[in-house]
Order: C-alpha cells, then structure tokens, then sequence
C-alpha cells in the first residue's frame, strides 16, 4: 500500500514523487477490467490485454534493442575508433583480456556479420548462411552450460547426499531428518531404476518413491498457490491504497473531502461500479452473448 | 444438489474475493516467526565488513513485482544501512523501472552518492551468456552505466570490481525465475566461489531447498520470506516499518485464503468420493 508523502498531482514523471492521479486511475481500470474474467471474457478485458501486449512488446524491443544493439554495437564501436585515434593507447579489453582494438573492432564486425547471418533465415528458410551462428550459439552455450551445470547442479548435489546419518553433536530430530533423507533418496532412485525387473521389493521402494514424489509436488502445489494469493493481496491492497480521498475526483475537483461520496468517487468503486453495470447490462440486453460459430 | 462438474466456479472466485477483501479491510496484522533460511540471509549481510561491494541483481517484472518488490527494497536499505556499497544489475528486461524506482526513493535517506556507494548498470542481454560474461569481466559486460552512460573507469566503486569477481563479496539475486538464482549458482557461485543469497517467488522456492547451505547461504522464500525478513531489518529502520506492517495484514488475509482453498479440496473430495460410491452402489 502506498504512503502518500505529499497530494498527488494530474500528472507527474518523478518516479519518486507521489504516484500521480491519472497513473492511479489506468492501475485501477487496468487491474479491475483483468479481474472482470474471472465472470467472463468482456470487453474491458481484451482492452487490457490489447493494452499489456502493446506495452510490454514496446518495452521488450526497447531495452533489447538498448542493450543488444545499441551499447553493444554503436557506443562499443564509437568507443573503439576513438581509442585508436588516441597516442599510444590501443588496447581494448574484449571478455576480461587485452586485445588490440582494430582487432576488438574486427572481432565485433564479425559478431555483427554474424547477427546478419542469421536473419537471412527471415528470407529464405533453406539458406546456409544462418547455421554458421545458429552453432556457434549452440557451441557456446554447451560449453558454458556443461562445465558450470555439472559443479554446481551435479557435483555438488550428489556431494549433498552425503551426508552422514548421525553427525557430530546432532539432535535426535536432526537424525530422524536424515535417516528420512536417506531412506527418501533411496526409495525415489529406485522408483526409476527400469534395468531389473520389479520384484517385492524393488516395487515397494517404488511405492514408497512415489508417495515421497506426490508429497514434494503437493509441497510445490501449496507454493504455487501461496505465490498467486499474495498477487491478489498486492492488487488488493494497491486498490485500497487509490481509494484514499486525495485520488477522489470530489477532492481533485473542489479540494474538500465530503465523506462517503468522497470515497464513492475515488478509482476503484468507481471503475468497479462502471464494469459491473455494463456488464449487467450486456447481460440484460443479451449483447454478451458470444456469436454464434460459423457454419 | 449440486456436483463438482455442476459447480459453478465463480462462486469460488466471489468466496476467494471476499475473503480477501474483506480481511484486508480489517487490518489485523500476523507477525511470523523467523525460519532459518532467513535468519541466515539477514546474518550473511550483518557479516559483511563496511564498504564491501554487493553485486544486486534486479531478475523480476511487474508480474513478479508483488512478492519480490518489497524485499528487494528492503535489501536496499539494508545493505545502505550496513554501509555496503552496491553494483546493480537486471537480467530481466522490464526490472529496470524498478531498480531506478527503488534506488531513487532509499538512496537519498541514507545520503550516498551515485557512483561512489551506488552504481546502476542495467539490463544486459543474453540470460546465460549475460551472467557468465557478467563474472568473466564486468567491465567487458558493461563498458558504461545505464543512468548518465559514463565510462566504467569513471566510477571508483567500479574501479574496485575486477574481472573473475574480485572485489565482489556477495551476491544478491532478487530471482523470479529464468534467468534467475538457479543460473547465478552456476556462473557465479560454482566458477568465481562467489557467496550467494536469494529472494525468490513461491513458485521458485522448493528447489532452493537442496541448494541450501552450501550453494546458498540463506533465502528469502516468497512473501512469507519477506515478512520476516522485513520484521528482521525493519528493528533498525523506521522507514521500512510501514512495509513491514502491511506485510504482516498480507500474511493474516493469505493465512486465510489458504484455509479456504484447503477447505474446497475437502469439500470436492467429499462430493467427488460420495458420488463415486453412489453410482457403484
């Protein structure tokens, strides 16, 4: 919930300023026009989704082409033909290591090369010319995957399971805790172990790996849910904070608060009572009722 | 009487609402007990010695804002508070409104200079290929900041940050998911031993788990990590008290929103079971 420091203004671009009246009137359309889905697909949502899918397309391309072209290319490039023209400093530094700048310059030409390579494919699909960085993407992000994966996600977690069932020093509940782990470990291992066929007894681990599988998902379940009730309680809580009478449009208009009308004339009770009455009101007129499929 | 496939769910949307609302507008606050896992974020930075350089890493947007938002301001104040100096990064491409939003409203209150005790340097592009060459060379990674686009060198809080991370004692990812902590560990943890703690959604959490304490010093599990991480800092900082209580009235109202959904899976399985019987019998 906002802490309004100081009264709103119409309008105003300072991030740090007290979010401006027009900003808290789109959040609430916005929010409450997402919400009116939950009765049904309407008008006020497709607004909204129109709305995010425009916004965030000219954001996404804004700071892609900020960071990837940009700085990447044109003040790296700038950058690195001022520094030729400088006396006696002609080292540019390329991944951590010295290099001579034509050469810095000549290795991002060929990126850049590169990147043209690949749009080739926008023209004609059958072209040679997007494999070469099509694997040399897929070269590079193998390496850099395989050798740190394999410390941090392999190495090190088979390292984890090793732990011994009673530490020095340890309680009584941090054994059971172990002896758990182990017998858990085991048990969910075996459930994919397809190599043998399934006796008594690998069968049983199985059944035991299964349970212990269906408590973790039930585990991550109960967080996925807590993460999409605490977005409710965000954008319940943000509503609340443009109820408050200094985004009123008595307050705005006559500078006076008038109590309920007050209230009542502030974004969210207002943007909310508009949704509701159209939509009751496409109800009535058998205006939302979805066309018919073609034949 | 009505069965599951006859059950109209908005019902279950209205009973959710009101509940929501309706608790919300009551204002009563649940304080949590502190976990380990936060308790163990909190001391990783009361560890710190004065001065070391944090490496921040804005990875959410708006759609994660919710949960991530307030820790990661409160991570701000806190590492201010502890007079670390901080590098900031986003992985995300929509995590710059709020990086430039946060440092530009805390900032100011502990009076630290842009440049000296802060740096802001944007999103990079690339997900993986970004934090590798984010720990392989951050000046190579960022030739210039993102607020005034001045050169690394002109900034003595980057003039101390070496290539392979010297220099950077901890790393702070604020994580909802890919690129996030599961590919810092990885690229910063496993090659360059840097000491990592988290702030991640919910729906990131149950794998960190396994990370932990190890690969993972502590972390902040969603907005229930949050509150208690906010009840730790907020001890010390005035400014985050209000946060801090409204994450409290957050907690009560999702304490029961959870008993809700609780109570329809037993509700459904009772009906679904009772009418599985009856049409055997």
């Amino acid at each position: 919930m906002l802490a309004l420091q100081a009264a709103p203004r119409w309008f105003e671009l300072d991030v740090a300023a007290t979010p401006d009246i027009i900003g808290g009137w789109l959040i609430c359309l916005l929010t409450l026009a997402v919400y009116s889905f939950l009765y049904k697909d309407n008008p006020f949502y497709k607004l909204a989704e129109h709305v995010f899918v425009g916004v965030a397309t000219a954001w996404y391309t804004m700071e892609f082409y900020d960071s990837g072209v940009l700085k990447a290319v044109f003040v790296y490039l700038s950058d690195a033909f001022q520094t030729l023209h400088e006396p006696g400093k002609h080292v540019t530094e390329v991944g951590g290591y010295g290099m001579p700048t034509a050469l810095a310059i000549a290795v991002r030409f060929g990126a850049v090369a590169l990147s043209v390579m690949l749009l080739v494919r926008l023209f004609n699909r059958q072209s040679w010319a997007p494999r070469w960085p099509l694997a040399l993407m897929i070269g590079i992000y193998a390496a850099l995957k395989l050798t740190a994966e394999t410390q941090a996600r392999l190495v090190s977690q088979v390292k984890e399971t090793m732990v011994p069932v009673v530490p020095e020093g340890a309680t009584w509940m941090g054994v059971v805790g172990n002896v758990v782990f182990l017998v858990g470990l085991v048990c969910v291992l075996g459930h994919f172990v397809f190599t043998f066929k399934r006796g008594k007894a690998l069968a049983g681990m199985s059944r035991a790996g299964i349970v212990i599988l269906m408590l973790t998902f039930g585990g991550m379940f109960g967080f996925t849910v807590l993460g999409r009730i605490a977005l409710l309680i965000e954008r319940v809580s943000e509503l609340a904070s443009y109820s408050e009478p200094a985004y009123s449009l008595s307050s705005a208009t006559a500078g006076a608060a008038h109590g309920w009308l007050d209230t009542a004339l502030t974004p969210p009770f207002l943007i909310a009572t508009l949704i509701v009455l159209v939509l009751v009101l496409a109800k009535l007129t058998g205006r939302a009722q979805p066309a018919p499929p073609p034949a | 009487m009505a069965t599951p496939r006859s059950f109209d769910r908005r019902w279950i949307f209205l009973a959710m609402g009101v509940v929501v609302v309706g608790l919300y507008a009551a204002g009563i606050r649940a304080p949590l007990p502190n976990s380990r896992y936060v308790e163990s974020f909190h001391k990783t930075i009361e560890d710190l010695p004065a001065g070391s350089i944090v490496l921040l890493s804005a990875d959410f947007d708006p759609a994660s804002a919710a949960e991530l938002e307030p820790m990661y301001k409160a991570v701000i104040h806190h590492l201010f508070q502890r007079n670390l100096r901080i590098v900031n990064v986003a992985t995300w491409p929509a995590a710059p409104p709020f990086t430039r939003d946060a440092f530009s409203r805390i900032a100011p209150q502990y009076h630290k200079q842009y440049g000296v005790d802060w740096v802001e340097l944007g999103f990079l592009v690339g997900d993986d290929v970004a934090l590798g060459s984010i720990g392989q060379s951050l000046r190579s990674a960022y030739p210039t900041d993102t607020l005034n686009h001045s050169a690394y060198d002109s900034f003595p809080l980057l003039r101390a940050v070496g290539d392979s991370c010297q220099g950077i004692a901890l790393l702070v990812t604020i994580s909802a998911g890919f690129p996030g902590v599961l590919e810092w560990i990885p690229q910063l943890g496993s090659r360059y031993g840097v000491p990592i703690i988290t702030g991640t959604t919910a729906v990131q959490t149950p794998p960190l788990f396994a990370y932990y304490p190890n690969q993972i010093k502590g972390f902040l599990g969603a907005a229930t990590g949050a509150t208690q991480y906010l009840q730790m800092v907020a001890e010390n900082t005035p400014e985050l008290q209000p946060t801090r209580d409204e994450n409290q009235k957050r907690m009560l109202v999702q304490s029961w929103a959870h008993m809700l959904i609780i109570g329809l899976i037993v509700v459904g399985n009772v009906i679904y079971f009772t009418g599985r019987r009856k049409a055997q019998a």
